[in-house]
């Protein structure tokens, strides 16, 4: 398993506050008990109530985790105040990011926190059902959730009547698998009903019509996993923790030439620290900083001082995704980097939308041209245009944000990309744009 | 090869001098019969009509009234009760044709409808059962008769949407969205359900490796 990476001491662990207590075997309930497990759900359950749970979380000002960054409480809310006869509260652990375990090493380090999350979300908006969607492909995983869900539920925890309260809290593991897309809440939902998964137009959201047509909170792991702390140690606590607008930490896979790892880190800490975090720059310098992911956005050394938050980052050019941060050195080439990672969005984009399922192409094939040496004058205005089309009338985040990696490198990077279609070199000499000489000669 | 150069060309000129002024040669067709074979009757050919397909009805006309008998042909009679044949058996291409052979009461083979091989549903049945029927379950039914089958045939696909009720084009579509569920059988015996997502993770982040330059360095951890 991937340890956690040493942070600084006055970062607080809010998330992998009882990693070290569960080290020796992150399944035995009653070690995580005297850590302090579920000690939250009880807090909510005797002290608080469903509407003064909200309440608390609204107040925290915990925003989702899965990149949107949409403030929990008011999810809740929604999803509360729906009549209906069956609610559900989903929590999304699927990673779809490949170069990101965040979410799956924290369920495998503390099973039980996300657990507690899902509970006091279910009591809080008034689901019995409560589903817990991980990646199939870790089978150990799999088994432990099951067993960590089972033990919960024999303990009173979850069940029947949860803590003698009366209320029922069904906890399902849901192993899904098969499409990057997943990642994405009606998929995900979609995937849980049994359908194709391809995202639905919002409003309306999950939270009036979500799974099976019923009220449905969709929350992140990560984000769960912050509940029963705020819950434990009230909303000012977790208010005071990082940036203003969105307190709170998350976890983040940083990946460098030095090394990397996953780290708990407060939001608003500036980039600078993380790739410091990420092992530095090695030998050689920052020349870029991937975030986001696949989806994400390049940012240039200049450009570190941005706060690691929801608002900076997009306004920056990238977004904080599935929580990846890559330091890119001298060696790499950004037109290539490019590429690749919108031909990644290109080949997992699910195709219900024209701008996603053709335009992505596009935008790939016209990075390739570039970055093989067939560039036509026009393509840095194409690139620029195309990019704006398909942002604009995406349907769903992944072709709306798979733009990123063009659109930041033509804003910070465009005397690299210039030197590709102009002058036909390559200053990383990564890639070999060399056809337009060659195309002179013959 | 004449030695006087441009001496075929007088000649060719010649030739046509020579029959612009000869009479003319009209065969007043069919008051003046043309100078045919006794025994030809034309050319046997099977017409198509504007779809593509043969416009033949079968109806034994043209064999019965063949003087050589060399028509053969076969198919369904006009109520679509029996076979009717007449000839050796059918060896020319065209009556090979899709719409020829489906006239002629054989099987079409068609690689859209040879998947439908017929398939042992008890071990389907039990997976239904034990999902109460539900089309809500559908993934994990499809993940399940995978596991049982190896893989999704066709006919696994009919029987669910026969038995659920579900329309066939969404479990179709299901089945052919999720990378781990494949609808032919696996080339490489041991090859895992969930391979095919992986394999393709794997390469993105070899990838990005190669394209950030880590290569050896990433190999190692």
């Amino acid at each position: 398993m991937t340890a956690f990476l040493t942070t600084p001491r006055d970062w607080p662990a809010v998330l992998t506050g009882r990693v070290a207590a569960l080290r020796k075997d992150p399944g035995d309930l009653d070690a995580a008990t005297r850590a302090g497990a579920f000690e939250g759900l009880r807090i909510a359950i005797r002290d608080l109530g469903p509407t003064g749970t909200i309440a608390t979380i609204a107040a925290s000002g915990l925003r989702g985790r899965g990149g949107a960054g949409f403030p929990t409480g008011d999810k809740w809310r929604a999803a509360a105040s729906q009549p209906a006869g069956q609610r559900y509260v989903v929590a999304n652990g699927y990673g779809a990011d490949p170069g990101v375990r965040t979410d799956a090493v924290l369920l495998a380090a503390d099973p039980w926190l996300v657990l507690e999350g899902l509970a006091i979300a279910a009591f809080a908006t008034g689901a019995t059902e409560a589903i817990l969607a991980v990646r199939a492909d870790d089978q150990a995983l799999v088994t432990r959730l099951e067993g960590a869900a089972l033990a919960a539920e024999e303990a009173g925890f979850l069940g029947d009547n949860v803590l003698n309260s009366g209320q029922r809290v069904t906890v399902t593991i849901r192993p899904v698998q098969g499409a990057f897309m997943l990642g994405e809440e009606t998929v995900l939902l979609k995937a849980l009903e049994g359908k194709r998964g391809q995202p639905e137009q919002k409003p309306p959201y999950p939270t009036e019509k979500g799974l099976f047509g019923r009220p449905t909170v969709v929350n992140n792991v990560q984000t769960l996993a912050a509940v029963p702390w705020i819950v434990r140690q009230g909303s000012a606590a977790y208010a005071a923790i990082g940036a203003e607008d969105s307190p709170g930490t998350v976890l983040v896979q940083l990946r460098g030439p030095a090394g990397g790892g996953i780290a708990e880190v407060p939001l608003g800490t500036p980039l600078r620290k993380l790739v410091d975090l990420a092992g530095g720059k090695g030998k050689q310098t920052v020349k870029a900083v991937l975030v986001g992911g696949p989806t994400g956005g390049l940012l240039p050394p200049d450009q570190l001082d941005t706060p690691y938050t929801y608002g900076p980052l997009r306004e920056a050019g990238a977004h904080m995704g599935s929580g990846s941060v890559v330091v890119a050195d001298e060696r790499a080439c950004i037109v290539d980097l490019a590429r690749l990672l919108t031909r990644f969005s290109a080949d997992e984009a699910c195709g219900k939308t024209i701008p996603c399922r053709i335009g992505l192409r596009r935008l790939y094939e016209i990075g390739d041209r570039i970055a093989t040496g067939r560039p036509k004058p026009t393509d840095a205005v194409l690139l620029g245009d195309l990019a704006h089309d398909v942002a604009a009338s995406g349907l769903c985040d992944h072709e709306r944000l798979a733009t990123l990696a063009f659109t930041s490198g033509m804003r910070y990077f465009r005397s690299e990309i210039d030197d590709h279609i102009l002058r036909s070199s390559c200053p990383a000499g990564v890639c070999q744009p060399i056809a337009v000489a060659a195309g002179a000669a013959h | 090869m004449s030695i006087v150069p441009g001496m075929g060309m007088v000649r060719g000129m010649g030739f046509t001098l020579k029959r612009f002024f000869a009479p003319k040669a009209t065969v007043r067709w069919p008051e003046q019969p043309a100078d045919v074979a006794p025994k030809f009757r034309g050319r046997l050919q099977l017409l198509y009509d504007e779809y593509g397909t043969l416009k033949c009805e079968t109806c034994f006309q043209c064999a019965q009234a063949c003087p050589i008998e060399c028509i053969d042909m076969g198919g369904i009679d006009t109520k679509g009760r029996f076979h009717v044949h007449w000839g050796p058996p059918e060896t020319y291409g065209e009556r090979r044709e899709e719409s020829a052979l489906r006239r002629s009461g054989r099987t079409v083979p068609d690689a859209a409808f040879a998947r439908f091989d017929p398939i042992d549903t008890t071990a389907l049945d039990e997976i239904l059962d034990r999902h109460d029927y539900d089309p809500r379950a559908l993934l994990t039914i499809l993940e399940e008769t995978q596991a049982e089958y190896g893989y999704l045939p066709v006919g696994a696909l009919k029987h669910i949407s026969r038995i659920t009720g579900t329309w066939y084009a969404m479990i179709y579509g299901t089945a052919t969205y999720y990378r781990h569920l494949r609808l032919e059988p696996p080339v490489i015996e041991a090859e895992s359900a969930g391979e095919a997502h992986l394999a393709i993770e794997s390469a993105y982040r070899s990838a990005l490796d190669a394209s950030l330059g880590y290569g050896a360095e990433a190999s190692a951890r």
